[in-house]
């Protein structure tokens, strides 16, 4: 349609609905709606990562075969990368956790994966080929990596003892605590304020509608209240506890190794009402533009066992090979106390995968509580 | 006019246009066509609707938000673009209270090597936004230059923790982000201040005061307000900068649109809320030009 007609005839509102959104879409409007059309392959490896993955030690036989670090775009959680994704950001490779993989098989963003085409598959621990997470509905969507926990790393010279005694969760919705705790920003503040109120992670994972919004109100409000800050970036709460600016915050493994490295007198608490655990690995998304040779090559070097030994030694987590183990420091595996991730995951709480509408509504009640906050 | 001139004006105008175009009235469009779509799941309904708008509105239960009550059933919206409001308020009038007094030392008092002083002036925007903004957290920060400062000169003994994350660290960045933007525009128009007219009502018996009051100071005026705009309206939506010295306490209604958009996955939601934002924005704007009496004033200034 020539630009003057297509004007004259919107201005006498002539123009036909799918005309208009013909036209809204060559702007890019329809950029997160429209149906994506199959891409070329060609362009550079892109991967969605955590903070810290970002770096050569975690993909060297990548590095070594393609001569270059692959593109990163680092995301603080999930869904935050769920949405770049569905927005139109062309990423290859992501790397979800067992807990929220379902939610890209359910956009339909995840692609199977071949295991075949993985050199290091046959060396994961069988238990994680198999894992809920890894496989669903028949298909392996993600090719498990690294493991670990969440829970309260403290400054043990800082806090009160009693907490060391008997750590609790509660001291992320304990006025006394008030700006020297950091909660991660994540809607599991609601969740894990219902378990200090005696609810099952069981139940709490799933909340919604009115109990949801009764939680919100009692508990995430106390936790956005209390918290410092609510971190997104490791490496911030990791700074304001080696300053002393917090003495407790919800942390994974690699934290309390690297501070503990720093000298910093810092512990791992397991609290009463549990230890979470959790276990992530990369999918491959449709979304991407790069060859998906160069993906799997990315993932398998996840899966190498030099990457596993980088991993334990360097932040404390598990890793999904065997060989790995037998490879690190054994020093370091034993500091880890637990070399086996079926024991990790039986010792401490899985996390687990609320429905789509549960976990959409629960992103917009934190959302909510926190920009209420005076 | 001439038609001539008109044409050549015409045609000066055009590749600005053509670029506003392009990178200002498309994207407003898009987000115009989004707000009347809705979110279900991971799709988008593409069906007109004015829900979103709706939901902007609709009465309920509300929160009581500093005594101020907000009986929406979806109350976080109207709260934060209040909130923002009142922040960029604030920041603006430090702006101007701390740019008018450099601006006139500017224009009336530097004499020689003006350009060095304005070059000087500039000096901050040769650094990212970015990297200003982060550099308020270290300033500002629990072993930042102003606490550790204060607990080596024996003030304190603990750090301040009220610096940090919270909607006064977010006014200080915002006016320091944006100082030099408003200096720019009071300085020209000082500086274009006929000098006759100052030495005109000295000869007539005002005092310094009273020549400042009637004449300086309805002069810079139209620099003033142009200033007073150019910081109030970026700064109402501004989200780097709540996002990162802000905390939750700190969020203003730009992190709401990036939320709704990068977090709660409701595009056409945040659309609305950023359109609603625009239109509250241009109505006070407007309210303010109409109050100030722009109009009569640009008549009688020329």
């Amino acid at each position: 349609m020539q630009r003057v007609k297509f004007i004259d005839r919107m201005a006498q509102g002539k123009l036909t609905r799918r005309e208009m959104l013909q036209s809204a879409g060559a702007f890019g409007v329809g950029l997160a709606a429209l149906p994506r059309k199959a891409k070329a392959a060609g362009g550079p490896l892109t991967c969605l990562e955590w903070g810290g993955y970002d770096e050569e030690g975690y993909i060297g036989s990548y590095v070594a075969k393609h001569g270059a670090l692959p593109d990163f775009s680092i995301f603080s959680g999930e869904e935050e990368a769920l949405a770049k994704v569905r927005a139109g950001f062309a990423a290859d490779v992501m790397h979800p956790c067992n807990y929220s993989v379902s939610r890209f098989v359910n956009a339909g963003l995840a692609k199977e994966i071949d295991t075949a085409r993985l050199s290091n598959w046959a060396d994961v621990f069988p238990s994680l080929q198999t894992a809920e997470g890894v496989v669903l509905d028949g298909k392996v969507v993600m090719a498990p990596a690294d493991w670990g926990n969440s829970s309260i790393a403290y400054r043990s010279d800082l806090i009160d003892p009693a907490f060391a005694a008997d750590p609790s969760w509660s001291i992320f919705y304990d006025e006394a605590y008030s700006g020297k705790v950091s909660m991660l920003d994540n809607e599991l503040v609601i969740q894990i304020g219902a378990m200090v109120g005696g609810m099952p992670y069981g139940e709490a994972y799933n909340l919604s509608g009115d109990a949801l919004a009764a939680a919100a109100k009692d508990w995430g409000t106390k936790g956005v209240n209390v918290s410092r800050f609510l971190w997104t970036d490791a490496s911030e709460v990791q700074q304001a506890m080696a300053s002393g600016e917090i003495v407790a915050a919800y942390a994974w493994n690699d934290l309390v190794k690297n501070l503990k490295a720093e000298g910093i007198p810092v512990e791992y608490a397991v609290p009463k009402e549990g230890m979470f655990t959790w276990f992530c690995g990369l999918t491959l998304l449709n979304s991407g533009k790069a060859d998906e040779a160069l993906a799997y090559d990315f993932i398998d070097a996840w899966l190498s066992p030099e990457t596993g030994k980088y991993l334990i030694e360097a932040s404390g987590y598990g890793h999904a090979n065997r060989k790995s183990f037998e490879i690190a420091d054994p020093a370091e595996v034993a500091a880890m106390g637990i070399s086996d991730p079926d024991a990790l995951m039986a010792s401490a709480v899985l996390f687990l995968t609320p429905t789509d509408e549960v976990q959409v509504e629960q992103n917009r009640v934190w959302g909510d509580i926190k920009a209420l906050k005076m | 006019m001439s038609a001539g001139s008109t044409r050549t004006g015409l045609s000066l105008l055009s590749p600005a246009f053509l670029v506003m175009a392009a990178t200002l009235l498309a994207p407003v469009v898009a987000l115009v066509v989004m707000s009347f779509w809705s979110q279900s799941g991971f799709d988008i309904d593409r069906s007109f609707t004015l829900k979103n708008y709706a939901r902007l509105v609709e009465p309920g239960e509300g929160v009581v938000w500093y005594g101020i009550r907000f009986p929406f059933a979806y109350p976080v919206p109207a709260v934060l673009m209040i909130k923002s409001l009142a922040m960029s308020f604030v920041a603006t009038i430090c702006v101007i209270g701390l740019a008018w007094p450099m601006a006139y030392f500017l224009a009336f008092r530097v004499i020689r090597n003006k350009a060095m002083w304005i070059i000087l002036l500039t000096i901050p925007f040769w650094t990212s936004y970015l990297l200003r903004v982060f550099s308020w957290k270290i300033v500002l920060g629990f072993n930042g230059a102003i606490n550790s400062g204060l607990m080596w000169l024996g003030m304190i003994k603990e750090p301040l923790e009220f610096l940090l994350y919270n909607p006064v660290a977010v006014m200080i960045t915002l006016a320091h982000s944006w100082i030099a933007f408003a200096v720019l525009p009071i300085y020209v128009s000082l500086e274009k201040i006929d000098r006759s007219l100052l030495e005109a009502a000295s000869d007539l018996g005002d005092s310094r005061w009273t020549r400042f009051r009637r004449v300086t100071l309805p002069l810079s005026m139209p620099g003033t307000i142009a200033a007073t705009l150019l910081v109030f309206i970026p700064t109402v939506g501004d989200y780097v900068t709540p996002t990162l010295v802000g905390g939750p306490g700190g969020m203003m209604i730009g992190s709401l649109v990036q939320q709704l958009f990068l977090r709660q996955d409701n595009a056409p939601l945040g659309a609305a809320v950023s359109i609603v934002m625009m239109l509250i924005i241009a109505a006070l704007v407007g309210l303010f030009l109409w109050l100030i009496g722009y109009a009569r004033m640009r008549k009688r200034i020329g």
